[in-house]
C-alpha cells in the first residue's frame, strides 16, 4: 500500500512540479504571481480535448496542439495585458489583480464555450500497467514519463543554455540584467512560451491522470501549485521542482493508514496547505529560498 | 423586460449590495487602511454564517444569542490567522490566506455532520421544517415590515442591512481619524518608520484583522438571514474577489467608498441581467451568468489598468502599488 | 566613570556565514555626541539595526540605560528611548508633515481604539498637547509653513529634517543618526548639523551617528569610534583618532 501511495504521490508530485515549475519562471523574470495559471493550465486541457475528441485526432499530436495553443495564448497576453501593465509601473498588488481578472475572463469563457458538463481524453481507462505491487493507469504512466522528461529538458536548459542562463540572471535581478545589456524583451517572450508549454502539459496530464474534469478543476490545482513553489522557494525554478514533488508524496502519504488512521482522502488538498502553512512557520523562506531582497 | 421595472427585484439586489458593503467593509479596514493582502476574507463570512447556524439549529440557542456570538468566532478566527501568518512576506501572507478559505470550504463541504455537507444547512434541519434561525428572522421581518410601512420583507431588510452598512461604515471613517487611525495609515505605509517611532505594528495589525474578521462575520449573519439556507459553495474565492474589485471600485483607503463600490457593483452585475440588445441576446439566461463574470473580469483588468484609484480616490493619494 | 547610556560587548552578526559584525564593543556616554566611521562594508549600519533592534545579533550583549536590550523588539526599545532615523528618510509620504510628528509622540492613549471611546476627555487633552509640541518642533526645524502638506512633497533635505523632528518627539534619551547628511545639499547641511548639535546642547539628548561628511565628524563630536571589518579598532576624541595608525591603515587598506 505503501508504495502505490508513494507511486502515486510521484505522480501528483510530478504534475505539481511542471506547473510550479512555469509559476516559479513567471515569478522570478516577470515579478507576477499568476493567479490565473490554473486557467491557462484548464485552457490547455480543453484544446487538448477538442483536438482528441471533437476532432478525433491522435492523442500525442492533440497534447502538441494544446500546447502549441497554451504558448500562443501566453504570448499575446503580453502586448496586450502585461506590457501595458508594466509600462505604468504597475507593483506586485496590480499585477496580482489583474491575474485574477484575467482568471475569471478565462475560465468563464471556457464555460461559455464548452459548457459546464465533464470532459474526458479518448483513453482506455481500464488499461492497468503493474510494476511488482504498483498499479498505475495508462493515464499515469504517461503523466509521470513525460513530466519527468520535460523537468529534465527544462533544468539542463536552465542549467546549460546561454538562454537559461540569462534567464536566471534577468530572474535574480532585472535592472542589472538590462544595463548589461540583456534582451530583456526575449527573455520575456521566452518566458511566456516555456510557461505556456508548461502549462498545457500539466494540465493535459492532470486531466489524464483525474479521467474526467470540467473548467474548475486548473484552479483546484492552482492552489497545491503555489504551495509547492512557495514551499520550494519562490523565484527558484529547482525549488518549485522539489517542492512540487515532496507536496505531492505528502498528500498522497497522508491517507495511509499506518499514519494513525490516515487522513481522510477527500482531505488530500487540505494536507497540501497544512503542510504550506507548517513549513513556512518555521521556514519563512521556502525549503530552497532565499530572503526577500527588498 | 417587466421585471426591470420591478421593486421586489431591486429590492433584492439592494439587499445584496448591502451585504457585500459590509463584507468589503472589512476588507477595506484590512487592506485599505493596514495593508494586509487578505485573499481569503469570505471564509470569515462563512465562519459567521455557519456558526450562527449550527448554535441555532444544533445547540438550540436563540438567534439574537448567536449571531453576536458568530461574529465573535469570526473575530476569533482572523486572529488566529494573523498570530501564525502575518510574519510571512506580502505575497506568502496572500497565498496562505486563499490557502486557509480553501480550508474552510473544505471542511464545511466534508463534515455533514456539522455543517449539513455539500448541500448545505438545508441539511441541518429536519425535513419540512425552516431553519429555526430562519424562523426567528422572518417574525423579526413582520415585525419591522409592521414598524417602518413598508410593503414586504424584503425592503424592510433592505433597510436594515443599510442601516447596519453604514452605521459601520461610519465607525470606520471614525476610528480611521483617530491617532489609533494615524498609527494604522502608518504602518500600512512604511512599517519599519512606525517600528522606528515605538509602534507595535504586529499588534495593530492583528487588531485590523480582528476588525475586519469580524466585520466579514456581520455579513456572514446577515448572509444566513437573508438566504435561509447557504451552502459552501456559496463562500468560494469568487466572493473574495468580489470584495476586492468593491474596494479598488470605490477607491482603496476610504472609507464612504466602500458602499459606493458595492452599489456600483451591484447595479452592474444585476443590470446586466437586462441587457437586451446584440451581443447579448445571441445567449440564453444560463450563458449570460458566464458573460457577467467575464465583464467582471475585464471591469478588475480595466479598473488597475486605467483607474486604480477607483471612482472617489484621488491620483496622488494612489494606494495601489 | 558612570556607566555608558549604551553599552555594545562583543556583538556579532552574520550573514550566509559572512560576519557583517565581527565582536564589535563600544560605549556611548550620556549628553555626549559619537560618531561611527569606517570605510563601506565595516559594519556600522548593521550595528545600527543590531542596537535598534531592527536585527538580532547572534552574540554579545547590548545595553541601554543600564538594561538589556538584545533581545527586546524594534518598537520596544525605541518606546526605552532609543530610537533611530535610516539612511533614507522615511517619510510618510501619504501623510501630512504635521501628521508625521504627531505619529511619533509617546503615550497618547488615543493609539489604543477603545480610548477614543470610554476616556474622551483624557486622549483628547493628550491629542492637544500633542499638537502643540509638534509645532514647537516644526518651528524648531522651520518646517511649520509646510505643516499641512503632504510630506511627499519635501525635499530630500527637509525629509531629514522632519525625520530629526519626529526622533525629538518621541522624547529619546538616544538617537541613532543613520547618514544624516547622505544625499542632503552643501547647503542645508550646515542646518542639518546645527539641529544635531542643538539636540545634544539643548534637549539633552545623546546623539550616535554613522557619518562620512569628516567635517561634521571631527567637529562636532565629543568622541570618535572607527570600525573596520566588523569591529570596533579605534574609539577617541577626535584628535586620538585622526592620528591613531590602525585607523589610516584600515582607511588607506580599503582604498588600495
Amino acid at each position: 500500500m505503501f508504495l502505490q501511495l508513494l507511486a502515486n504521490g510521484l505522480v501528483t508530485g510530478a504534475i505539481y512540479a511542471l506547473a510550479a515549475v512555469g509559476v516559479s519562471l513567471i515569478y522570478g523574470i516577470l515579478r507576477l504571481v499568476h493567479f490565473a495559471y490554473g486557467d491557462v493550465m484548464t485552457f490547455g486541457a480543453y484544446v487538448g480535448v477538442l483536438c482528441n475528441m471533437t476532432l478525433g485526432l491522435d492523442l500525442a499530436l492533440s497534447v502538441v496542439l494544446a500546447m502549441l495553443a497554451t504558448a500562443a495564448l501566453s504570448v499575446v497576453l503580453e502586448p496586450v495585458l502585461w506590457m501595458p501593465l508594466r509600462r505604468r509601473r504597475a507593483g506586485f498588488m496590480s499585477l496580482f489583480l489583474a491575474s485574477i481578472g484575467l482568471a475569471l475572463v478565462l475560465r468563464q469563457a471556457i464555460f461559455l464555450a464548452a459548457g459546464p458538463q465533464p470532459r474526458s481524453f479518448d483513453v482506455d481507462p481500464f488499461k492497468v500497467h503493474t510494476l511488482g505491487s504498483v498499479r498505475l493507469s495508462g493515464a499515469q504512466a504517461i503523466a509521470i514519463v513525460i513530466a519527468v522528461v520535460v523537468i529534465v529538458l527544462v533544468g539542463l536548459m536552465l542549467g546549460l543554455t546561454s538562454i537559461g542562463r540569462t534567464m536566471r540572471a534577468v530572474s535574480d535581478d532585472r535592472a542589472l540584467a538590462a544595463i548589461a545589456g540583456v534582451d530583456t524583451g526575449r527573455v520575456v517572450l521566452l518566458t511566456w512560451v516555456v510557461a505556456g508549454l508548461l502549462a498545457a502539459l500539466a494540465g493535459v496530464l492532470a486531466a489524464l491522470v483525474q479521467s474526467s474534469f470540467d473548467p474548475n478543476f486548473g484552479f483546484a490545482l492552482l492552489l497545491p501549485v503555489f504551495a509547492a513553489v512557495v514551499l520550494g522557494g519562490i523565484g527558484s525554478a529547482y525549488g518549485a521542482l522539489a517542492g512540487g514533488l515532496v507536496l505531492g508524496v505528502a498528500t498522497e502519504l497522508s491517507t495511509w493508514e499506518s499514519l494513525g488512521g490516515g487522513v481522510d482522502p477527500v482531505y488530500k488538498p487540505v494536507v497540501a496547505f497544512a503542510v504550506l502553512i507548517l513549513v513556512l512557520l518555521l521556514r519563512p523562506n521556502g525549503l530552497l529560498g532565499r530572503a526577500q531582497v527588498a | 423586460m417587466s421585471v426591470l421595472a420591478s421593486g421586489e427585484f431591486w429590492a433584492f439586489v439592494g439587499v445584496v449590495a448591502g451585504i457585500y458593503t459590509i463584507l468589503a467593509l472589512g476588507l477595506q479596514v484590512e487592506f485599505g487602511f493596514a495593508g494586509l493582502l487578505n485573499f481569503g476574507h469570505v471564509a470569515f463570512m462563512a465562519i459567521g454564517a455557519y456558526t450562527m447556524a449550527i448554535l441555532v439549529v444544533k445547540a438550540g440557542l436563540s438567534t439574537w444569542l448567536a449571531a453576536p456570538i458568530a461574529i465573535l468566532a469570526a473575530a476569533v478566527a482572523g486572529v488566529l490567522l494573523g498570530v501564525t501568518t502575518l510574519r510571512l512576506r506580502a505575497d506568502y501572507f496572500a497565498i496562505v490566506t486563499i490557502a486557509f478559505s480553501e480550508i474552510v470550504r473544505y471542511v464545511a463541504t466534508n463534515e455533514d455532520g456539522l455543517t449539513g455537507g455539500s448541500q448545505g444547512t438545508i441539511n441541518l434541519a429536519k425535513t419540512g421544517e425552516a431553519a429555526d434561525y430562519n424562523v426567528e428572522w422572518q417574525r423579526f421581518e413582520d415585525w419591522l415590515q409592521g414598524i417602518l410601512h413598508v410593503g414586504s420583507n424584503d425592503v424592510a431588510m433592505l433597510v436594515l442591512v443599510w442601516a447596519c452598512a453604514l452605521s459601520a461604515t461610519a465607525l470606520v471613517w471614525l476610528a480611521i481619524r483617530t491617532p489609533w487611525g494615524r498609527v494604522l495609515r502608518a504602518i500600512r505605509e512604511d512599517e519599519d518608520a512606525a517600528r522606528s517611532l515605538g509602534k507595535n505594528a504586529f499588534g495593530y495589525k492583528l487588531q485590523a484583522l480582528a476588525i475586519g474578521s469580524a466585520l466579514a462575520g456581520v455579513a456572514g449573519v446577515f448572509y444566513a438571514w437573508q438566504f435561509a439556507f447557504f451552502s459552501p459553495g456559496d463562500f468560494a474565492p469568487l466572493l473574495t474577489f468580489f470584495a476586492w474589485m468593491i474596494v479598488i471600485l470605490g477607491g482603496v483607503g476610504r472609507a464612504w467608498a466602500v458602499p459606493v463600490g458595492a452599489l456600483v457593483f451591484g447595479v452592474l452585475f444585476a443590470g446586466t441581467r437586462f441587457f437586451d440588445f446584440v451581443p447579448f441576446t445571441w445567449f440564453d439566461s444560463a450563458e449570460r451568468a458566464y458573460l457577467r463574470l467575464i465583464l467582471i473580469g475585464l471591469v478588475i483588468i480595466g479598473l488597475v489598468l486605467f483607474r486604480p484609484q477607483g471612482i472617489l480616490g484621488r491620483r496622488e493619494e494612489l494606494v495601489l502599488e | 566613570m558612570s556607566p555608558a547610556l549604551l553599552e555594545v560587548r562583543d556583538v556579532v552578526r552574520a550573514f550566509d556565514g559572512v560576519r557583517a559584525v565581527d565582536g564589535a564593543s563600544l560605549d556611548v556616554h550620556e549628553g555626549s555626541i559619537t560618531s561611527l566611521i569606517g570605510p563601506n562594508g565595516a559594519g556600522k549600519s548593521t550595528l545600527f539595526d543590531l542596537v535598534s533592534g531592527f536585527r538580532r545579533a547572534d552574540s554579545g550583549t547590548i545595553a541601554f540605560g543600564g538594561h538589556r536590550i538584545d533581545r527586546l523588539p524594534a518598537y520596544r526599545i525605541a518606546q526605552q528611548g532609543l530610537v533611530r532615523t535610516f539612511q533614507t528618510a522615511r517619510a510618510l509620504t501619504r501623510m501630512t508633515v504635521l501628521e508625521n510628528v504627531l505619529l511619533a509622540a509617546p503615550a497618547q492613549p488615543g493609539e489604543q481604539l477603545h480610548r477614543n471611546v470610554l476616556r474622551r476627555a483624557a486622549t483628547r487633552r493628550r491629542e492637544r498637547e500633542v499638537r502643540a509640541r509638534a509645532h514647537e518642533l516644526l518651528e524648531l526645524v522651520r518646517l511649520s509653513r509646510h505643516a499641512e502638506e503632504q510630506a511627499g512633497t519635501l525635499s530630500g533635505g527637509q525629509r531629514k529634517l522632519l525625520d530629526f523632528a519626529r526622533a525629538l518627539m518621541t522624547a529619546p534619551r538616544l538617537v541613532l543618526l543613520d547618514e544624516p547628511m547622505a544625499g542632503v545639499s552643501p547647503a542645508l547641511r550646515g542646518e542639518l548639523l546645527e539641529q544635531v548639535v542643538s539636540m545634544r546642547d539643548e534637549h539633552g539628548v545623546t546623539v550616535l551617528l554613522v557619518e562620512h561628511d569628516l567635517e561634521v565628524v571631527m567637529g562636532a563630536s565629543d568622541r570618535v569610534v572607527v570600525m573596520s571589518d566588523g569591529a570596533v579598532i579605534a574609539a577617541g576624541t577626535p584628535a586620538q583618532v585622526q592620528d591613531d595608525a590602525r585607523v589610516i591603515d584600515a582607511y588607506l587598506g580599503v582604498a588600495t
